[in-house]
């Protein structure tokens, strides 16, 4: 069997771009050069199958990129919001659980269909080509990126259902590399945890932007009558990242106990704007009376 | 066979069971979504649990909340607030109840007429849905809004607009008033106290103030269904309609399936007309379908899932109106913050309004957290400070419009909630051929191919764009003159939370579904009664009461035409639906 050749130089930029690269094998990433190596692979039956070494990997990028996500809604006194450059001294979204909140919703509760996740994910992962930027500091070798690639691609082909915060974070991550292409390196596990506050604005600012090339590139992926649905899903889906990492960071979802449907704690929103100061109450003493004193109006 | 099938206990489909059940009439009330039978056990006053989209009580999904919500297709930034369950989106309503504005009727000759949307207007005149609209008021009960330091603080802006004060029903010019609403008056300690052991019924009746309206009316506790102070459908006309035999001499107890998803129409053709004959539902926990006949289907899901069950039944579409007309009245969102305590998250959510003919109207809106945070982030025009998306209008608010969001909304509530004051802004918006529903080409659900709505909000008429910039100046003089600091406009992204006209009632044949009666054009026996019936945007006025005359009218019509009945509405009073006799039997059937 001839020996296929290494990915292309865009293929690594790619990978770069959406994070699996600098999350598997960068500095700091989850996963030692070696247990990608062909010959320990070959040769060694204890390791695991690429394919399982790639999935935590992915969530944890995933992860990563939603708390990049989630301090760019409401900003806290972590390290996330410190690279933002906003850092907070009162409790924000990753003390709210706003991230838990996210994966928690796209990875269970989106009823998104695997019909259009799927190739979504796979648009983005595998369909994009190299926008031509150059990126800096990724000295990998050829096999192994070759062996990361393979491992994203079966994963992206197994029938296990693609959870969906993966490639809302490649989107993210891809986004944020367009934006500032330094940001494949430095802190944190994804380029889009690396933002400041401005770029991760310019970084949506592109998704919403109604003629992105994003948004061409992925209609091209779908054949008719699918093909403006997938872009009319992105323009939504600019929108409502924002707004549901923001309703989740003000919401009780990370002190709520479903079983006694009670709060564990006071939620991080109340104390931050005076809501019920005393928790929930059955009535206020807020009737003042009648507006000029008139109960009833008639014709 | 059932005498008649109802497709959908929301703010419609009630309307008519009730009405039909006191006549006698063998009525089957069919819910795709959960009975909130037990709201104490059920529900909570928290956001998340009650209003996520995707996980919360108030969702559009079956009763099993470990299954996800039923997806819809928004190819746009938009937000399409659907609920399932019996009640609808009166469950989270804030209950209010002012008229639709003459103007939008057929025969209106005031010195505006030309003002409105007047290619679209409702097929009968204002006089003859009076009638109507009294039958409602005084079933609900509809009353005039108890005040609290939200609303006095929004009276004091409007009081600096040079406007008069409404003291009718129907409104004749531009003025300002409390609202006409569905919530039972204070009574007792409610509105009195925050003790919450002195807030028990019958010590407190009507509202409490507690705020909770968009988590659902449950107080005050230990009343009966019927007489929790918010008259959402599940606590007013669903009730009567199950307990008919002990109010309505004659009456008939109607049967209340949820879950039960209805997926097709039948027809036949009788005579080469095609006519209703009934319809097949998918019970959401086992999967299994039955079907049922009957001599009159009334559809009532409302503006997105009736055109849906319409396109997926195969039934024709001549004009190809069927979904078209969507109006949501184009909101938009204008905060305002204060120095002075405003009492922003207690009371009904919105005891004020103004209203504006021919433009639209605004009306304050008190929210808890997370929904606040939610009204200041969904907007068309970027970030405020970062990017505008195109947009980022400026005008008598501060900066250019966009999202309040990051380090500015934080440091906004952390300002106080209780110091903030919030104002929707309601347009006036024409019927527009292009903002519709179609059938979706992502995969189908359980249910079968579903819904896309779209809405091109950039390419509105002119009317409707103007509309809505005259009446966002108004929110922020009105908010500059109860005296805001500062003052926000979120130029929102389209929610979609009034809903109207999308199966809509109209003169011509050309650009409307149903005919003057309430009756579909194509299929006879086959007639649609909710939201989506309206024949256009009302003027801006909230809908319900609009919806729940013109279902009373219907149901008139429909006792009239097929079941050779008289109508009732010009000649008896209506029973109020918080009787005692309901709250006795609703005790004996455990409800």
């Amino acid at each position: 069997m001839p020996v296929a050749d290494p990915p292309p130089l865009s293929r690594r930029a790619f990978l770069a771009r959406i994070g699996v690269l600098g999350a598997a094998l960068g500095g700091g990433g989850l996963l030692a050069r070696s247990m990608l190596a062909p010959a320990d692979a070959a040769t060694n039956p204890l390791l695991p199958p690429a394919v399982d070494l790639i999935r935590p990997v992915l969530a944890e990028l995933a992860r990563d990129t939603l708390n990049g996500l989630t301090v760019f809604a409401m900003p806290g006194p972590d390290a996330y919001s410190r690279t933002q450059g906003t850092l907070s001294r009162t409790p924000g979204a990753l003390e709210a659980g706003a991230t838990d909140f996210m994966i928690n919703a796209l990875d269970h509760f989106v009823p998104f269909p695997d019909a259009i996740a799927q190739p979504v994910g796979a648009a983005l992962v595998t369909g994009l080509a190299d926008s031509g930027i150059a990126l800096p500091g990724l000295d990998l070798l050829p096999v192994e990126l070759r062996s990361l690639d393979q491992a994203l691609a079966a994963y992206l082909q197994s029938d296990a259902a693609l959870p969906l915060s993966f490639p809302i974070a490649g989107l993210l991550n891809l986004m944020a590399t367009q934006v500032n292409p330094l940001a494949v390196n430095g802190p944190h596990l994804s380029p889009f945890a690396r933002l400041t506050y401005a770029e991760k604005a310019a970084a949506f600012e592109l998704i919403e932007k109604t003629d992105s090339d994003l948004v061409a590139l992925l209609d091209v992926q779908f054949p008719e009558p699918l093909k403006g649905s997938v872009s009319g899903l992105l323009k939504f889906v600019g929108g409502a990242l924002i707004e549901f990492a923001t309703f989740g960071a003000y919401s009780e979802y990370g002190v709520f106990d479903p079983d006694t449907r009670t709060l564990r704690k006071r939620p991080v929103a109340w104390t931050l704007s005076g809501y019920q100061p005393n928790g929930p109450v059955e009535g206020w003493d807020d009737f003042i009376g009648y507006y000029q004193g008139r109960m009833e109006v008639h014709d | 066979m059932r005498d008649v099938i109802v497709i959908g206990a929301g703010g419609g489909g009630p309307v008519v069971a009730k009405e039909l059940a006191a006549k006698g009439l063998d009525v089957l009330l069919l819910e795709a979504g959960p009975r909130h039978a037990k709201p104490r056990e059920e529900w909570t006053t928290f956001e998340d649990d009650a209003n996520n989209p995707l996980t919360g009580y108030f969702r559009l999904g079956p009763t099993d909340r470990s299954k996800p919500a039923w997806y819809r297709e928004w190819p746009q930034n938009s937000f399409v607030w659907q609920l399932s369950g019996v009640g609808g989106t009166t469950q989270h309503f804030y209950g209010n109840y002012p008229r639709a504005y003459p103007g939008v009727f057929k025969g209106y000759d005031g010195a505006d007429r030309n003002g409105y949307d007047v290619n679209h207007r409702f097929p009968f005149t204002y006089a003859e849905m009076v009638p109507y609209f009294e039958w409602v008021e005084a079933l609900m009960p509809v009353q005039t809004a108890a005040m609290g330091h939200k609303e006095q603080m929004f009276f004091r802006g409007a009081e600096t607009l040079g406007l008069p004060v409404q003291t009718t029903k129907t409104t004749h010019e531009p003025s300002y008033r409390p609202q006409e609403n569905a919530i039972l008056q204070p009574g007792g300690t409610a509105g009195k106290t925050s003790d919450k052991n002195l807030l028990n019924y019958p010590q407190a009746t009507g509202c409490t103030f507690c705020g909770y309206c968009f988590q659902g009316c449950m107080r005050p506790n230990g009343a009966p269904r019927n007489q929790f102070a918010k008259r959402s459908t599940d606590n007013s006309y669903v009730p009567m309609a199950l307990t008919a035999n002990v109010w309505a001499r004659g009456g008939k107890p109607i049967e209340l399936i949820a879950d039960a998803y209805v997926t097709r129409v039948h027809t036949e053709s009788r005579h080469g007309v095609l006519t209703a004959s009934g319809v097949t539902w998918r019970d959401n926990v086992s999967g299994e379908e039955h079907r049922e006949d009957a001599r009159v289907v009334v559809m009532s899901g409302g503006c997105t899932e009736n055109p849906r069950l319409w396109f997926n039944s195969g039934l024709p579409n001549p004009n190809g109106w069927v979904g078209r007309g969507y109006t949501d009245h184009f909101f938009d969102w204008m905060i305002g913050s204060f120095d002075e305590y405003t009492g922003n998250p207690k009371g009904v959510g919105s005891s004020a309004r103004l209203d504006y003919p021919p433009y639209g109207g605004l009306e304050n809106v008190g929210l808890p957290p997370a929904l606040s945070a939610f009204g200041g982030t969904l907007s068309d025009s970027g970030i405020r400070g970062q990017y505008k998306n195109g947009r980022g209008k400026t005008g008598p608010w501060d900066g250019p419009a966009g999202r309040v969001m990051g380090p500015e909304l934080k440091e906004l509530m952390a300002g106080g909630i209780d110091k903030l004051l919030t104002v929707l802004v309601i347009t006036d918006d024409d019927v527009e051929a292009q903002n519709r529903v179609t059938l979706s080409a992502l995969p189908a659900d359980e249910n079968g191919p579903i819904p896309k709505v779209t809405f091109k909000q950039r390419k509105r008429t002119k009317r409707t764009l103007k509309n809505r910039e005259f009446m966002a100046r108004k929110a922020a003089e009105l908010l500059r003159g109860a005296g805001a600091k500062k003052v926000y406009r979120v130029d929102w992204a389209p929610l979609i939370l009034h809903v109207q006209s999308s199966m809509r009632m109209g003169e011509s044949e050309q650009n409307s579904v149903l005919d003057a009666r309430g009756e579909t054009r194509a299929v006879k026996r086959l007639f649609i009664a909710d939201n989506s019936a309206l024949s256009n945007g009302l003027g801006g006025p909230n809908p319900t009461l609009t919806s729940q005359a013109l279902a009373t009218r219907t149901a008139e019509k429909i006792f009239q035409t097929y079941f050779d009945g008289d109508p009732w509405v010009r000649t008896d009073s209506p029973v109020v639906s918080t009787d005692p006799r309901i709250s006795v039997r609703l005790g004996q059937l455990g409800l």
